[in-house]
């Protein structure tokens, strides 16, 4: 019994960085209408960021997020810009590129292995940063620091994010234009200024998301693929574009992969998330809170 | 000469070539490769009629690829049945399966639909990984299936040497070519074009778009379990990293997109400039460079979506054709003089 719940609360923990990863695709998604294949390798990029600005300058791990933000905003910016704007200028009549999405593909393969060509295929981790291998002792139960950590910092960032896009000034000028492109740069919003802001935007919560896994978690050129596949299935699943579905998505996963192997071979549990989403795909595509689109 | 007699010719010449290769070259490492070459133009040219002629974006036809390897393997192995006929079943099944996914899938746009087959895909290749045995059917989990090359000949689908895989694929790949062609001068192919590009006003003109959408989807999975069953016999070694990879499943859309979907000539081109590649690079930059290949792949997607949405079939043809007309234009200028 006391497993099951040292499991649920690790899974929650866990959960809410996956939810954490997963926040920059719902976004990107809310604005832009595409999905972002090449977030998993964003993702992967940030990790290495943060892995080197730690590892030479022996910083707290989280401190290294003044560096990593800007640096994933200013990435995520240009690439949108300079890679996928184009195809947005030459589709401006279809409501979903495809194109985009095989574009960001490319993207994918092109980090991925340019990564692997740098740094070589090695797993690296941060040995003797603060938060490695500590844990809280609850009773009976061993609570791991860094994940809750990460929990903290997930609800963070997705409540600093719903108070940009309601309040702020930039906040509306992107909800608007997810809205209504047209109806919104009638008014003077130029719809790819808030799409470069909005993929930024999603790049630079794919840092916050790198720096709170880099305490815990080893990082190597695909490490992005595990959290690509695990963040379409997390968006699906919270309904794409909403923010509290992300992380909603993502704590159900987490606990499937933690509760789960108490009743089954923990091989088997990936099984299950696959065919949750399938389930979710088939009888509610808009996901738990998402929009209804006409599909 | 007129422009009929021309593209007869060169049609001709393409055939001379293809079936005379094996005897020029001899070796057996380039023929591994031009084998590899026409599997993934067959698995290419399958996928286009649903990726290509539907106007949806499947990534997950490796599933395809390994239901139909694990069908005709697992009947070979435990019952003696000969790869050929396990083909067959294979394709039956795959089609099922194909049914299956499209019933639900074919109602959601673009991302959801490539998405749902993703997670299919990746379902089965967990399933296949995680189940050594499944009722009476050895499945043997992520070790694999390995087919003992004990019985060669033609009913047992097995050879010593490269040759008859080689004019094996390349009838499957002229027979998928021409059944391409057919289609798309057919209904169905009108069908799947007008419901591809504007699917409300095809149905507005009574085109059943969801049924032209499944059965492109039906004829597609049949179609890829077949080289499954190919790719087994050619390898004699299966396991689910490399007949139902994702890695396999972007690489079919990859090659299709670059050289052009929804056109005949698309897919085929784009294996042909893509496979030789990836193969030579791997031989040459494989330990200095790993993933050179993927890296240029990923470029040169980039850059075809960016300035030739239509892939590079589009220019390539633009050029046969102007070649083509003057050639035309010259003889008939002569022979009129």
């Amino acid at each position: 019994m006391i497993y099951l719940l040292e499991d649920t609360i690790n899974g929650i923990l866990m959960g809410s960085i996956y939810g954490l990863t997963a926040l920059g695709l719902t976004v990107i998604f809310g604005v832009l209408k595409v999905i972002n294949f090449a977030h998993g390798s964003l993702l992967m990029v940030a990790m290495y960021v943060t892995y080197w600005t730690v590892q030479m300058s022996g910083i707290h791990p989280y401190l290294s997020l003044v560096v990593v933000v800007p640096v994933m905003f200013v990435f995520g910016y240009y690439l949108q810009d300079i890679v996928i704007k184009p195809i947005f200028k030459a589709e401006k009549e279809v409501r979903e590129p495809i194109t985009v999405i095989i574009v960001t593909t490319g993207v994918w393969y092109i980090l991925d292995n340019l990564t692997l060509l740098i740094f070589g295929p090695q797993y690296r981790n941060l040995q003797d940063n603060a938060l490695r291998g500590k844990m809280f002792v609850l009773g009976d139960m061993l609570i791991s620091v860094p994940k809750f950590w990460g929990f903290v910092t997930a609800l963070v960032t997705a409540g600093l994010l719903y108070w940009f896009l309601q309040r702020t000034r930039i906040g509306r000028a992107i909800r608007a234009t997810s809205l209504d492109r047209e109806a919104s740069s009638l008014m003077g919003i130029s719809p790819y200024k808030v799409y470069n802001l909005a993929f930024g935007i999603g790049t630079a919560t794919a840092g916050v998301a790198a720096v709170t896994l880099i305490p815990f978690y080893n990082v190597f050129p695909t490490v992005g693929v595990l959290f690509d596949i695990k963040g379409f299935i997390i968006v699906v699943l919270g309904g794409l574009g909403s923010i509290g579905g992300a992380l909603l998505g993502g704590i159900i996963i987490g606990l499937i992969e933690s509760v789960g192997p108490q009743f089954m071979a923990a091989t088997w549990t990936e099984a299950i998330v696959y065919a949750l989403f399938l389930v979710f795909l088939f009888l509610k595509p808009s996901g738990l809170f998402g929009v209804k689109y006409d599909w | 000469m007129t422009r009929r007699s021309i593209n007869q010719s060169a049609c001709l010449l393409v055939a001379v070539l293809a079936l005379g290769l094996p005897l020029v070259m001899r070796s057996a490492t380039y023929l591994h490769i031009l084998i590899l070459l026409y599997f993934y133009a067959y698995l290419t040219t399958s996928w286009n009629l649903v990726g290509g002629f539907a106007g949806v974006l499947p990534l997950g036809h490796a599933a395809f690829v390994g239901i139909g390897a694990y069908t005709s393997t697992i009947l070979y192995l435990q019952y003696g049945v000969s790869p050929w006929l396990g083909m067959l079943v294979g394709g039956i099944l795959a089609t099922l399966v194909g049914i299956l996914i499209g019933l639900p899938t074919f109602k959601m746009r673009g991302a959801y639909f490539a998405l749902a087959t993703i997670a299919f895909a990746e379902g089965i290749r967990v399933m296949i990984e995680n189940i050594d045995r499944l009722g009476p059917f050895v499945i043997n989990g992520p070790r694999g299936l390995q087919i003992p090359p004990l019985k060669l000949g033609l009913s047992n689908f097995m050879f010593a040497v490269k040759e008859p895989y080689y004019y094996i694929i390349l009838i499957m790949l002229a027979a998928v070519l021409l059944l391409t062609y057919c289609i798309s001068r057919s209904k169905l192919g009108y069908y799947l074009n007008a419901g591809g590009e504007e699917p409300e006003a095809a149905m507005a003109l009574g085109v059943n778009v969801a049924r032209a959408k499944l059965i492109a989807m039906a004829m597609s999975s049949f179609l890829t379990a077949l080289a499954g069953t190919f790719y087994a016999q050619f390898t004699l070694y299966i396991h689910p990293k490399s007949v139902v990879s994702l890695d396999l499943s972007f690489e079919i859309a990859f090659i299709a997109l670059i050289g052009g979907r929804g056109s005949i000539a698309g897919p085929v081109l784009g294996a042909l400039l893509l496979r030789p590649v990836s193969d030579f690079s791997r031989i040459y930059f494989g330990d200095t460079v790993p993933g050179l290949h993927l890296i240029i792949f990923g470029v040169v997607l980039i850059l075809v979506m960016l300035y030739q949405p239509r892939g590079l079939q589009e220019p390539l043809t633009r050029l046969y054709n102007r070649l083509v007309d003057r050639l035309a234009g010259t003889e008939g200028g002569e022979a009129s003089a």
